[in-house]
């Protein structure tokens, strides 16, 4: 086998662990093996990891295939030249798969798990269709505002659009004839929808879920995640268009659902995360939640209050609120109650469409 | 120029790079490739362009990036006035180069230059659009003039602080390094290149007490930065009588920017400065 069958073969063996490299970097890659030829190892393993990869994360299934491929066994030679006595410890350029912890790294398939869950997500009924539809049309309305920063064309406005203005001119021969203007448009606030999916919200997780549905289908920028056990990004499976196909997708993705409750620190997880943090900053964050929270409050209200300070409103819907002797005294929720800017009663999605209704 | 003369240009320059970092940089110069730097705040990622341009003797050109950036201030701007001032004089092109007013990326491709797209995860999605044909080819299209093309390819530096996931489109056309905390022995190199009156076990007790501080939780780990302005702070205190450690602990405020940060570190002070 030649050293370039090799390098190739470890770049098929990349896209087999998960880690499809686009062509021009794999030309990169070559052409920087060319021009810089690798000293050892090491530093074919730097040159690779410069020009291969594109984020962190890519080291978790680079790292593993680059040790399968070239750990042990020195440097290929970049001339055509075989492989001395090398050819049995596995990969033969081909796509067999190296071991058992690239396998790992391959992305998470479907398991068969999926067969189970999908029962449990009841059919949407018509009712809840038509609930689904008027949230749809009320939710923009309903969303927070902020100013945009790119300015548009306006009829009126605080800045000239000296470009429109110019080419106006133009065309009456050099004179100004009237203004043309720029404003900064408004536009809708991010939105964040926090679900609970622990077994005490097991009864209205799932209108929830139909809830977030119609919020990433009507809202600009929404982001929805679940926690129960663990934090789930659920926003990519949310965006099938029918909201029944959304919900079985998302019995691939929630793995923790009608579990145990963690609300703290999965919180806490959200908020150790740099880029979710964007996502809260100055969003409006809808938490869904009946802030039972088993065990240490500590993280919850911390939680909490560091969210508090991020969003622009911080509006917290619990099942519980809905009966109107409801008081916020579990340890939990009183604790957090200070931290929220409005604490509401909903439990499936009349409710949830009457909250909207009166504005977020 | 090869590695080795780059990595020893640049501590010249009193910058520390390891072996990772020189390499995606040599491979930036070797291959005319933008390189895109990812790392927590504050582990010099802007301060690696600014270095480059002094090593390379080339003019810096940096464009900081925040929401709402467009075309006519990263690219180029018709110089509006003083077009119509040809035109009502009947001039008839009034579109050629000297219109044209250059913002940053047409600079860099006016001259040899370092380019510093800067937290570029601060500009929203669209302006990442503008780039691409800038970092694929190092060219900008202006429609009423033509091409401009750059005589010496500029050597370009983007920098994310992974706030929001970059387009593929944007990281395709880079290579790519991440930043990690330097290692005790390169962070008190870089401490001891920028503060230059602060003694060797000063220095030493000084980046321990940093790395161990990043092993909390806390909020914002401090970066080579925030250490740095910690011993200056410490050695100006230090040189006004005050032992070391208690210098380092009454300088704390330099290195920690967080109330409840500074609560978890006060809890754990005692492990980390040795009184």
């Amino acid at each position: 086998m030649t050293a370039i069958d090799h390098l190739l073969g470890f770049l098929r063996g990349l896209r087999a662990a998960g880690l499809p490299v686009p062509v021009v970097k794999q030309r990169d890659f070559m052409c920087a093996l060319t021009k810089v030829p690798p000293r050892d190892v090491g530093h074919l393993h730097r040159i690779a990891v410069a020009t291969l990869t594109t984020s962190v994360a890519d080291r978790e299934v680079f790292d593993p295939v680059f040790a399968h491929w070239f750990t042990g066994r020195g440097l290929p030679e970049l001339s055509e030249m075989d492989e001395p006595g090398q050819t049995g410890t596995g990969g033969m350029g081909d796509d067999t798969q190296p071991d058992g912890a690239v396998q790992e790294g391959s992305g998470h398939r479907a398991s068969w798990s999926t067969v189970d869950r999908n029962a449990v997500f009841a059919a949407t009924t018509a009712g809840q269709r038509r609930l689904l539809v008027r949230l749809r049309s009320d939710l923009p309305a309903a969303m927070p505002v902020i100013r945009s920063r790119r300015r548009v064309p306006a009829r009126r406005g605080d800045r000239l659009d000296v470009r429109r203005v110019h080419r106006d001119a133009w065309r009456a021969g050099g004179e100004v004839v009237r203004f043309r203007w720029r404003r900064r448009p408004t536009r809708q606030r991010p939105v964040l929808v926090l679900i609970d999916v622990s077994g005490s919200m097991k009864q209205h997780s799932r209108d929830h879920l139909r809830f977030a549905h119609a919020v990433v289908a009507s809202c600009e920028r929404a982001e929805v995640f679940t926690f129960g056990t663990r934090l789930t990004h659920v926003t990519p499976a949310l965006r099938a268009r029918d909201v029944d196909a959304a919900l079985s997708a998302l019995t691939n993705v929630v793995r923790d659902a009608d579990g145990g409750t963690r609300i703290g620190p999965s919180l806490l997880e959200f908020l150790g995360n740099a880029r979710h943090l964007g996502m809260a900053r100055g969003a409006l964050v809808l938490v869904l939640s009946d802030g039972l929270e088993r065990g240490d409050c500590v993280p919850l209200v911390k939680a909490v209050r560091r969210l508090s300070l991020l969003a622009h409103r911080l509006v917290w819907w619990s099942p519980l609120a809905c009966d109107p002797a409801y008081r916020p005294v579990t340890r939990g929720m009183a604790a957090v109650i200070a931290h929220v800017h409005k604490l509401a009663g909903v439990r499936d999605l009349d409710t949830a469409q009457q909250q909207v209704a009166m504005g977020m | 120029m090869n590695e080795a003369e780059l990595a020893q240009r640049m501590r010249a320059e009193r910058y520390f790079a390891d072996d990772g970092l020189l390499t995606a940089v040599y491979l930036a110069l070797t291959l005319d490739r933008p390189l895109l730097l990812e790392g927590e705040p504050g582990v010099g990622k802007t301060e690696l362009a600014a270095v480059l341009a002094r090593v390379l003797g080339r003019e810096l050109v940096r464009l900081q990036c925040y929401e709402g950036l467009d075309a006519g201030q990263a690219l180029y701007e018709w110089d509006y006035p003083k077009q119509l001032l040809h035109v009502r004089a009947d001039a008839t092109d009034v579109y050629r180069e000297d219109f044209l007013l250059e913002r940053p990326l047409l600079r860099a491709l006016r001259r040899p230059s370092v380019l510093l797209v800067d937290e570029i995860d601060r500009a929203d999605s669209e302006f990442e659009a503008f780039l691409l044909e800038f970092l694929g080819d190092f060219q900008i299209t202006v429609p009423e003039l033509g091409t401009v093309r750059a005589a010496v390819p500029p050597i370009v530096v983007l920098t994310s602080n992974r706030t929001r996931e970059l387009h593929d489109a944007v990281k395709r056309r880079c290579l790519y390094h991440w930043i990690p905390f330097p290692d005790t022995d390169r962070e008190r190199a870089i401490v001891r290149a920028h503060v230059p009156r602060i003694a060797e076990d000063a220095a030493e007790s000084l980046v321990r007490a940093v790395s161990g501080a990043r092993r909390l939780d806390l909020l914002k780990r401090p970066g080579i930065a925030e250490s740095v302005e910690w011993a200056r702070g410490a050695t100006a205190l230090a040189g006004n009588g005050d032992p070391w450690p208690v210098a380092l602990r009454r300088a704390l405020g330099l290195l920690i920017k967080d109330a409840e940060d500074m609560t978890v570190v006060r809890d754990h002070l005692d492990e980390l400065i040795a009184p």
